[in-house]
This record gives structure tokens, sequence and C-alpha cells, in this order.
């Protein structure tokens, strides 16, 4: 091996050391703090390529991307004395890495710390409210004004709150049961009432076609009595006309017939005195 | 000494470490390079070859080079769109389907992101289709899926959302967990949406009404923390009350069968019953009818017989009148049984002699007196 070889890899391998150790790049989605043995030396927003003191300076990355932060949910009673569970959560960005370094540090305890924030101002917020007016729409100017609330106090901790918004609004299990309960019976007073109200209407199509059975029938009587009489007095009229032209032969005439109608056949005996209204023309005749 | 495309100094490197592979692929001697290496020595601190030394450090330098530009190329696939940054930094560069170059690794850097395909964010229950293969089942998640209703019900709602990316760069630079950010703000927005509608809409024809209403909210809260996002549809997969009510809720939809089921019963006796009486009332009707007719007829027929006769009697009075006598006389005598008691003998003296059977026939089927 020669020297100068030696030397080349040297040189290269030194090279690309101090390249490593010196040159770092900041991503679009980040932002960084460099710290000079551990002092605060700048603040690196701009994404791009650049160049450090190596060993002397620390370099501390954040996000410069929209974060989440999603406290744990909260119990609170609102004005109509009913629990509720809220979880919130907020979206922020970091806009002074400077503040949030040394304020929180780390993603987690700002988490911890401004969730608590977070969730104050929510608790603040809707224990003013009861129940209905958290589920109106009532829901965004709520959500307005704890994301006011919170707003004020980001720029503390070097972030900005974009916003506030209520995820899942629960009522606790107890009272859950009672809402259930409450649809129960209310489910089953309405199936009643439409039971109800089916043999309702049952009741009136039977009574109504009971109604048009009976009427349909007396004015089918009516009209068969009118056209019964006018037979019977068409019928009078008829024979009276006929009968009246001699009523005296009329009466012997229909004696005859009834005579015959009546008394003719088999097995009639008759116990009679000859002076009975039957004889009268029997008594007549012979006596002539 | 393994030689790969390394990044990083790539030419410095495989100019240094040129010694192995050129000694294996090339065919020359070692000797030679370090000959060439001791003369260079003499001119110059570094690489650049003597006149009469071999070109070849020069061509593996830049063949290096181009081996390692070439790993700047990159593809981007149809329904994809490729951002190209420089040293983390990016400059508008977003470029379409097909063979593109951008600077090598470690001074560029491409994400390539698919505006194309549909991702989906289930709230309320997991499983389906996505996850079939090792789990058929769909999972209600009642925590997510139980949520208030205007009229502060509960209704048990799932619901399946689908997005695409509409802005590859504020997907990627704007928002950190773009998926989970797009969930939260589903069901913030679904609950907002079912916070205020009414419980039956929520559960009944509703729902297109709440599934574009969630649409439209989350596209706009999506839109206020710049995602990049673009909501693609909102789907209500199942809608309905709770399951500790649901007993109740049946027994509503059976209550309304009953009800129809006994409105049809009703109407079908309804229906039975009136023609049938229509029937009946037409046939009294044509009953009297006929029954008027037939006491015209008759008393027609009775009148003009009584006529005829009466012209005939008017011709002969008397003997007709006698004659008309005798002969109803002596058919009802001819063939009756006769006692003829004198009225002075008679009455009571004879009455309880007579048989009581020959009376009761004579009552029974003599039919006296029914007319005059």
């Amino acid at each position: 091996m020669g020297k100068a070889l030696a030397a080349v890899v040297i040189v290269v391998v030194l090279a690309a050391i101090g390249w490593t150790s010196a040159a770092y790049t900041v991503h679009q989605s980040e932002q960084a703090i460099i710290l000079r043995f551990g002092e605060i030396e700048k603040t690196v927003s701009e994404p791009g390529l650049y160049f450090r003191y190596p060993i002397a300076d620390e370099i501390v990355m954040y996000e410069k991307r929209i974060l989440d932060l999603d406290p744990p949910p909260v119990k609170q009673l609102l004005t109509d004395k009913k629990t509720i569970e809220v979880d919130a959560y907020a979206r922020y960005r970091i806009i002074d890495p400077l503040v949030f370094f040394q304020r929180v540090r780390t993603y987690n305890t700002l988490e911890d710390r401004f969730g608590k924030v977070v969730n104050a101002a929510l608790q603040r917020v809707i224990a003013k409210v009861d129940l209905s007016i958290l589920l109106s729409d009532n829901r965004d100017d709520i959500m307005q004004q704890i994301t006011q609330e919170v707003e004020g106090q980001g720029g503390s901790f070097g972030i900005k709150i974009i916003d506030v918004r209520i995820g899942r609004t629960d009522l606790p299990p107890e009272i859950s049961q009672n809402v259930y309960s409450r649809m129960s019976t209310d489910q089953e007073r309405k199936a009643r009432e439409t039971r109800a109200l089916g043999a309702e209407q049952a009741k009136i199509i039977r009574a109504k076609a009971d109604r048009d059975r009976t009427i349909l029938l007396a004015e089918a009587q009516r009209q068969a009595e009118i056209l019964r009489g006018e037979g019977e007095a068409e019928r009078n009229l008829i024979l009276g006309d006929a009968y009246g032209r001699d009523p005296e032969f009329f009466d012997f005439y229909k004696s005859m017939q009834e005579y015959r109608k009546s008394l003719a056949g088999d097995g009639t005996t008759m116990v009679l005195t000859p002076d009975s209204d039957f004889f009268r023309f029997f008594g007549q005749e012979t006596r002539k | 000494m393994p030689w790969s495309n390394q990044n990083g100094g790539g030419p410095w490197g495989g100019g240094g470490g040129g010694k192995g592979p050129w000694g294996g692929g090339g065919g020359q001697q070692p000797p030679d390079i370090e000959e060439l290496l001791r003369r260079s020595q003499d001119r110059m601190k570094k690489i650049i070859p003597g006149g009469s030394a071999k070109l070849l450090l020069p061509l593996i330098v830049i063949f290096a080079a181009f081996v390692w530009i070439a790993t700047g190329v990159y593809r981007v696939q149809e329904g994809e769109r490729g951002l190209e940054l420089t040293f983390g930094r990016w400059d508008n560069l977003e470029t379409m389907p097909g063979l593109r170059i951008n600077w090598p690794p470690p001074i560029g850097h491409t994400e390539i992101v698919n505006v194309q395909k549909s991702n989906r964010v289930d709230i309320g229950f997991r499983g389906g289709e996505a996850e079939s293969r090792s789990r058929a089942a769909v999972r209600n998640i009642a925590q997510e899926s139980l949520m208030l209703t205007g009229d502060q019900n509960i209704a048990d709602i799932e619901v399946r959302i689908a997005w695409r990316i509409g802005d590859p760069a504020r997907f990627l630079f704007n928002i950190q967990n773009p998926e989970s950010t797009v969930k939260v703000a589903a069901e913030s927005a679904m609950r907002e949406v079912v916070g205020q509608t009414p419980f039956t809409d929520v559960v009944g024809e509703g729902r297109g009404l709440v599934e574009q209403n969630t649409l439209n909210l989350l596209q706009e809260i999506l839109d206020s923390y710049e995602t990049g996002v673009i909501i693609e549809d909102v789907q209500i997969q199942k809608s309905r009350p709770p399951a500790q009510v649901v007993d109740a809720f049946d027994d509503l939809q059976r209550a309304e069968q009953d009800k129809e089921r006994l409105e049809n019963e009703a109407q079908a006796y309804a229906n039975s019953i009136v023609p049938e009486a229509r029937g009946d009332a037409q046939r009294m009707i044509q009953e009297a009818e006929a029954y008027k007719e037939q006491q015209i007829q008759e008393a027609e027929g009775e009148a003009k017989r009584f006529l005829a006769v009466y012209d005939a009697y008017r011709v002969a009075p008397d003997v007709t009148r006698r004659r008309m006598y005798l002969e109803a006389i002596s058919e009802v005598f001819g063939s009756a049984e006769k006692v003829i008691i004198d009225s002075d003998a008679g009455g009571t003296g004879v009455v309880p002699y007579l048989p009581l059977p020959e009376l009761q026939k004579r009552r029974t089927t003599g039919k006296p007196a029914e007319s005059q």
C-alpha cells in the first residue's frame, strides 16, 4: 500500500465525516432549533440544507405541520343536572419553536399540560349550557368559544390553536339506561296507541258497513212496501170497479165462491141449524 | 471489499476504493495503479492522471457519478404524483405519471402519493371486506357507534367514509396524521349532525340528509386544517335503535302491522256484507214488484171473470142465480158430512156429544172464516 493511496482514503473519510456531522437538512414539514453548548443559538424554519459546528451544535427538530392534541374525556355537570362525558380534541401548530422548547420541550409534555388547559376551558364553557343546547346548532358556537378561550393561552406554549372540536358527547351509563327505558316506554306507548287506532279504525269500518247494510235493507223494505201497497191499491180499484156494477150480485157471487172454497172437500162435518146465515138462500128458496 | 452503489461521497469513495473491482473486472495488474499513484503523487496531490497513465481512473469516476445520478430516476405510476424535494425543501415540483429524474439521494428525495386511491375510515364498526381474510364478521364498536340524537335519544350508527388525497403537498406537508385527523374529524362531524337531527330521521328517512350534511361539514373542517383531503362519500351502513331498546321498536313495527291487519279484516268484512245487503235489497224490491204485478194481474183476472159472469147473469138473472146457488150448494154438501140440528132442539144439548177429534180436524184443516 502506497502512502499516497492511504492519504487519499484518509482525506475522503475525513471529508465524509465532516460533511455528515456539519451538514443537515430541514425537511419541508419541519423546523429546527440549534443549541450551541446547550444555549439556544437560533431557529431554522425554512427547509433546506444547513451547516453547523460539529459537536458544539445540537439540533432539535419540531414538526411544522398541524398536530393533534387529544386530551382524555371529561365529565361535566350541565345546567339541566345531566352529567355528560365529553371528548374534545384540538389541532395546533408550533409557531414558535423556541418558546415551545423552553416551556414543554416534548409533545408529550404539551399533550399533558395543554390538554388540561383545553379540558378546563371545555368544562367552563359547557357548564353554562344544557344538553339540548349542546346537541343543537349552538354546538358550533360552543366549540368556537372554547377555541377562543384556549387560543390566548397557546402563545405562551409557542403554539397556535387551529381549533378545538367536541368529539364524543356521551351520557354516563346510568343516564343512558334512563334514556333507553324512556325510549322503550315511548315505543310501547306508540305501539299500544297504534294497536288501539287499528281497533278503532276496524270498528269504524265495520260499523259503517253495518249501517250501510241496514240502510240498504230499510230502503229496500220501504220501496217494497210501497210497491206492495200500489199493487193492492190497484187490485182494489180494479175489483171495486168490477164489483161496484152490482153490489148485490157481487154479494151472492162471492158468497158462492167462498162456500165452495171453504166448505168443499172431504171430511167436512157441518153442524148447522136451518135458520143459520148459511141457509139464508136455502130457506128463501125453499119457502118460495 | 464490497462495492455497491453507495451514496454520500459516492464518487470519492468510488475512486478511493476502486482497487478491488478494477483489479477483478479490468484484468489489470495491481502494480500499475500503485505506480500511477506514485506518479500522480509526484505531480499533484490528487487524481490527475499523467499523460501516458491510464485513463481508467477518471472513467471510473465518471461511471460512478453516472450510476449515482441514475439512482435519482424514479417512476410515477398512473394515479400517482411525485413530489420532488431538494435538501428537504419542496419547490412546488409536482410530477405526473411517467419516468422522472430528481437529484440523487442525499440531495434529492421524492415523495410519491396516490391521488386516485380511495381510502376508508369506519366509524362505529371494524371489519368488512378490508379485513375479511382474517375476520369476516363485522364488529360493532359501541363506544363509537352510539350517538346522541337531537331529541336526546340514542342511536346506533355505523358509517363508512371514503376519502382520497386531493392536494398531495398539503396532505404531506401540512398535517402530521392525516388519516387519524380524518377519522377524528369525521366522528366529530357525524356527532354534530346527528346531534341536530331527531331520532326518527336518523334511523329513518333522514339518513340521506345526515350523510350529506356530515359530508359537507367534514369537508369544511378538513379544509380548515388544509389537509388536502377530499371526502368522496359518507355512507351510513347501519342506523338503528340501540340493542337495549330494539325489542320495543320491533314491537312498534308489529303494532303497525297489527293495525293494518285489523283494518284489512274490517274492510274485508265491509266488502262482503255491503254487496250482500245490496243483493238482498234488490231481491226485496223485485219480490215486491212481483207481488204488485201479481195483485194487479189477479185482480184483473178476477174482475174480468166476475164481469163475464155478471154479463151472463143479467141476461137471465133469476134462473142464473138459482142455478149458481144450487151448483154451489151441491158441491159443498155433496162431499161434506152433514149434521143438521134444529135450532130449538140444538145448542147446548147436542154439542157435548160431538167427537172432539172431528172438531179439532175441522179447525186445523178446514181453515174456517179466513175470508168472508
